[in-house]
C-alpha cells in the first residue's frame, strides 16, 4: 500500500477559515493511523507543500470551501474539478493549492488520486478556533474523514490513547 | 484622456493586492498600490503569554512563516534582554540561509519568470542550439541537448492537451516578450529543475526548524532542537553531514544557473534597466548575527538615502538607537480610526473602512517611513547596502553579474542599472548567491563550535514583573521585517510587524508621497492596457508578499477577478 497525505489547510488566525486544519489534527487526536497516512497541517503555504504531495497514492485535503450553503455543510471535489480553470472560489487557498499539483504534474509526480473534503465556513473573521457552529460539527467532520479512510484502504488502527 | 487600469489581484500567490493606474500616451502617469485584506495579529496577541507569539506570528503569511517566527523570537529576546548561544545563533543563521534560498529560487523562475518568459515561443527553439548556447554561459551539468529535447516534449505536451496548469496565467505572445526561442526554452528547462532544488533547500529549513511550513524550533533565547554529534534523537553529526551533502548540491544550481538565467533575461531586457527605480532611499538590516549578544554581524545592514551610496548608515546591533527611533507608522491614506503617525510601540489598531478614495483612505496597508521618507527594502535594498559597507562576497557577485550582463548586451553595464524592475531581479541572484556562500561558512562555526564541546542551544526564559519593550529585526527574503513588542507582566500588551510588503506596498504617506511600488510604476510603458504586462513586471519585480502585509481573506467575501480595463 502506497502512502497518503491527509493535508489539512487554512488560516487558523481566521476563525472557521481554519477549519481544515483543526479537523485534520482532531483526526490525529482522537485517532491512531497506519503508518502510510501522514497527517500535514499545511496552513496557508504554497509550494512548500509539494514534498508532501509528490508521489503519494492518495493527497486528502481538507479545507473551507464557498459552496454556498448553510454552515458545516460538507462535500467532497475530485483532483480533475481542482486543476481545471475557472474554479477560483471552489477554496480560498486554491491558488496555492492549485500550483502544488499543477507543478507536482509537470514532474510527473502527481498523487495517484485527489480528494478534497470542503467545508462551508460560517465565519471569516480574525480570532482563534472555529465558530459555535463549526465547532459542533467537527466530531462529523471528523467522522466523514475518517470513513473516506477507511474506504480508501487506510483504516483506523484503532481509537488513540485518550489525552482528555 | 488618461485611461484608468485596475488589476486585482496581482500575486500569483496568497495576498490580495490591487493596484491601479492612469495610462497616458502607453506609459503610466499615477498609480495607486492598495492592500486588499485587513490583517488583525496585533488585535490576536494581545493578552497572550510573549512565549505564544512566534507560533501565531508564523501564520501571518503563507509563504513567509518562518520569517515571523524569528522577528518575533528576536523582539522578545530584546525586551527580556536575554542572549542566545552560539549554536542556536548558527542554526537559526543556516535556517535563515536555507530558506533565502528557497525563496529566491521560487520568485524568479515560478512566480515571476512568465513576465520575461515565452512557454509559447519555447516550442519553436532549436534543442540543439539551445544547448550550444547554454555551454557559452555556463558550466552547469545539466545544460545539454536531450534535457532540453525533453523538456520541450513535455511542454508541447501542456499545450497541446489546452490545460496549461501552471502555466495558465502567462502573457503568451504579448508585444513586450522578447526573447529568442533559444533563451525561452533554456529558461524554460531550468524552471523545471528549479521545482526540484527549491525542494532541497526546503529540506534543511524542515531539518533545523523540525518541520515545514511553520517551523518548530525557533523560541525566545535559542532554538528547541538539542545538539549532540552522539544522539540519535539530536541534531547529530550523520543529520549535519546529511544537511552539508544538500548544500554542496544546490550550489551549482544557484551560481551556474539562477545567477546566469537572471543575467541572460536582464541582457534581452535591458530597456527595463531604465524603468521602476521609485523610492530610492533604501533600508536593510545586518543579519546572520555570529555572537550572542547580537552585535557582531556577517551581513551588514544600514540606510542609504536617494540612491546614493556615499550616504551609507549602518545599523550595527539588536539595539541599534538609529534603526529603533527611525521607525515611524502612518495611517493618513489607510483604512483605520484617525490620521496619525505614530512609533510601532505606540500605535493602535482601530479598521475603519470607508471605501476607495483616490485622494483620501485607499488601503489596509500602513504607510511606514524611515526618518519621515519612504524607503525601498528587499533584496536590492540589502545589496545596495552590502555593496556600500564594501562586503566583498556581494562585490564579487555585482562584479561578476554585471560582467556577464555588459558582454552579452555588448555595452558596459554598470551598478546604477540595479535601480530598476530588473535591477531588483539581479539584486536578488546576487543575495541568493551570498546566502549560498553563508550555508558553508555557517555549517563549518556549528560544527566547529560543537566539536569543541558546546552543546547549549537555549537561554532559559524568565518571567518577570513590569513593562519591557522590544524590537526584532529580520532581513527576510522580501526585505526588513521588524516585530515590536511591549510586555506587561509575561502578557502582551502591544505587539506590531512593520513587514516588508507594507514598506514596499504602502499608499502614500502622511505628505502624501507615494509608496515604492506606486512611485516605482510612474513612467512604466504600457504597449496594450487590457494586457497590461509591463505592469506586474514592476510589481512582481519587489516579490509581493500580500498575505502578509494584510490578511487572506476579503472581508467583503469579493471574488477574484484578474484584470479589468476601466
Amino acid at each position: 500500500m502506497g502512502r497518503l497525505t491527509l493535508l489539512g489547510l487554512g488560516n487558523i488566525l481566521l476563525t472557521d477559515e481554519g477549519v481544515g486544519v483543526w479537523a485534520v489534527r482532531e483526526v490525529q487526536r482522537r485517532w491512531r493511523l497506519p503508518p502510510e497516512v501522514e497527517v500535514v497541517d499545511g496552513g496557508t503555504a504554497g509550494l512548500d507543500l509539494l514534498p508532501y504531495v509528490e508521489e503519494r497514492d492518495w493527497l486528502l485535503v481538507v479545507d473551507a470551501v464557498e459552496f454556498q450553503r448553510e454552515p458545516g455543510f460538507m462535500g467532497w471535489l475530485a483532483g480533475e474539478e481542482l486543476l481545471a480553470g475557472g474554479t477560483a472560489q471552489a477554496s480560498l487557498h486554491h491558488l496555492g493549492l492549485r500550483e502544488v499539483l499543477a507543478a507536482a504534474q509537470l514532474l510527473d509526480r502527481s498523487p495517484q488520486g485527489v480528494l478534497l473534503l470542503g467545508i462551508q465556513p460560517h465565519l471569516l473573521t480574525t480570532g482563534v478556533g472555529l465558530s459555535p457552529c463549526l465547532e459542533a460539527r467537527l466530531p462529523e467532520v471528523v467522522q466523514e474523514i475518517v470513513a473516506r479512510l477507511g474506504a480508501l484502504g487506510y483504516p483506523p488502527l484503532g481509537p488513540a490513547e485518550s489525552e482528555d | 484622456m488618461a485611461k484608468r487600469i485596475t488589476i486585482d489581484p496581482i500575486t500569483r500567490i496568497e495576498g490580495h493586492l490591487r493596484i491601479d493606474c492612469e495610462i497616458d500616451n502607453g506609459k503610466v502617469i499615477n498609480a495607486w498600490s492598495s492592500g486588499q485584506m485587513w490583517r488583525g495579529i496585533e488585535i490576536i496577541l494581545q493578552g497572550r503569554d510573549p512565549r505564544d507569539a512566534p507560533t501565531y506570528t508564523q501564520r501571518i503569511c503563507g509563504v513567509c512563516t518562518t520569517v515571523h517566527a524569528l522577528a518575533s523570537v528576536r523582539a522578545i529576546e530584546n525586551a527580556l534582554k536575554l542572549e542566545v548561544p552560539l549554536n542556536a545563533q548558527y542554526i537559526r543563521n543556516l535556517i535563515i540561509a536555507a530558506h533565502a534560498v528557497h525563496d529566491h529560487i521560487v520568485h524568479f523562475y515560478i512566480l515571476s519568470a512568465l513576465d520575461w518568459v515565452d512557454i509559447t515561443s519555447a516550442l519553436k527553439a532549436d534543442p540543439r542550439k539551445t544547448a550550444q548556447l547554454a555551454e557559452s554561459l555556463s558550466s552547469w551539468h545539466r545544460n545539454h541537448v536531450q534535457e532540453f529535447k525533453a523538456v520541450q516534449d513535455k511542454l508541447k505536451a501542456v499545450v497541446d492537451s489546452g490545460q496549461l496548469g501552471i502555466f495558465a496565467n502567462g502573457y503568451w505572445g504579448h508585444p513586450a516578450m522578447k526573447l529568442p526561442p533559444e533563451v525561452n526554452l533554456l529558461a524554460a528547462t531550468h524552471y523545471l529543475q528549479a521545482l526540484e532544488y527549491q525542494r532541497k533547500a526546503n529540506m534543511i529549513v524542515s531539518i533545523l526548524g523540525s518541520k515545514t511550513p511553520h517551523v518548530a524550533t525557533l523560541v525566545p533565547g535559542g532554538v528547541s532542537c538539542a545538539v549532540n554529534p552522539e544522539s540519535p534523537a539530536a541534531l547529530n553529526t550523520e543529520r549535519l553531514f546529511y544537511i552539508k551533502s544538500i548544500i554542496d548540491d544546490l550550489g551549482d544550481f544557484v551560481r551556474q544557473v539562477y545567477l546566469v538565467d537572471v543575467c541572460a533575461v536582464g541582457a534581452f531586457y535591458a530597456d527595463w534597466t531604465k524603468y521602476g527605480a521609485g523610492v530610492t532611499n533604501y533600508l536593510s538590516v545586518p543579519e546572520l548575527p555570529m555572537d550572542t549578544k547580537g552585535t557582531v554581524f556577517r551581513l551588514p545592514g544600514g540606510y542609504i538615502k536617494n540612491g546614493d551610496l556615499k550616504t551609507f548608515t549602518p545599523i550595527t546591533s539588536y539595539q541599534d538607537d538609529f534603526f529603533r527611533e527611525g521607525v515611524k507608522e502612518s495611517i493618513k491614506h489607510s483604512w483605520y480610526e484617525g490620521e496619525w503617525t505614530k512609533h510601532p510601540w505606540d500605535e493602535t489598531t482601530q479598521p475603519k473602512y470607508t471605501g476607495f478614495q483616490d485622494k483620501g483612505k485607499y488601503s489596509w496597508v500602513k504607510s511606514p517611513c524611515f526618518y519621515d521618507q519612504p524607503a525601498q527594502v528587499g533584496p536590492l535594498a540589502n545589496v545596495l547596502c552590502m555593496y556600500a559597507a564594501g562586503h566583498a562576497p556581494t562585490r564579487k557577485y555585482v562584479e561578476q553579474a554585471l560582467g556577464l550582463v555588459s558582454k552579452l548586451a555588448g555595452t558596459q553595464v554598470g551598478p546604477e542599472a540595479l535601480h530598476s524592475t530588473i535591477g531588483r531581479h539581479a539584486a536578488r541572484a546576487i543575495r541568493c548567491a551570498v546566502f549560498m556562500d553563508e550555508l558553508q561558512v555557517q555549517w563549518q562555526a556549528l560544527v566547529d563550535n560543537i566539536a569543541k564541546g558546546d552543546l547549549a542551544v537555549c537561554t532559559p526564559y524568565p518571567i518577570r514583573p513590569g513593562e519591557s519593550r522590544g524590537f526584532g529585526f529580520h532581513e527576510a527574503p522580501r526585505g526588513v521585517l521588524s516585530h515590536w513588542i511591549v510586555i506587561d507582566s509575561n502578557r502582551i500588551k502591544n505587539y506590531q510587524a512593520v513587514v516588508p510588503s507594507t514598506w514596499n506596498a504602502c499608499p502614500r504617506n502622511h505628505h502624501d508621497a507615494p509608496g515604492p511600488y506606486e512611485a516605482s510604476l510612474v513612467g512604466n510603458p504600457v504597449a496594450d492596457p487590457e494586457r497590461p504586462l509591463e505592469v506586474l513586471r514592476t510589481v512582481h519585480s519587489f516579490d509581493p508578499c500580500l498575505a502578509c502585509a494584510i490578511h487572506l481573506h476579503d472581508p467583503r467575501g469579493r471574488v477574484l477577478t484578474q484584470v479589468r480595463a476601466l
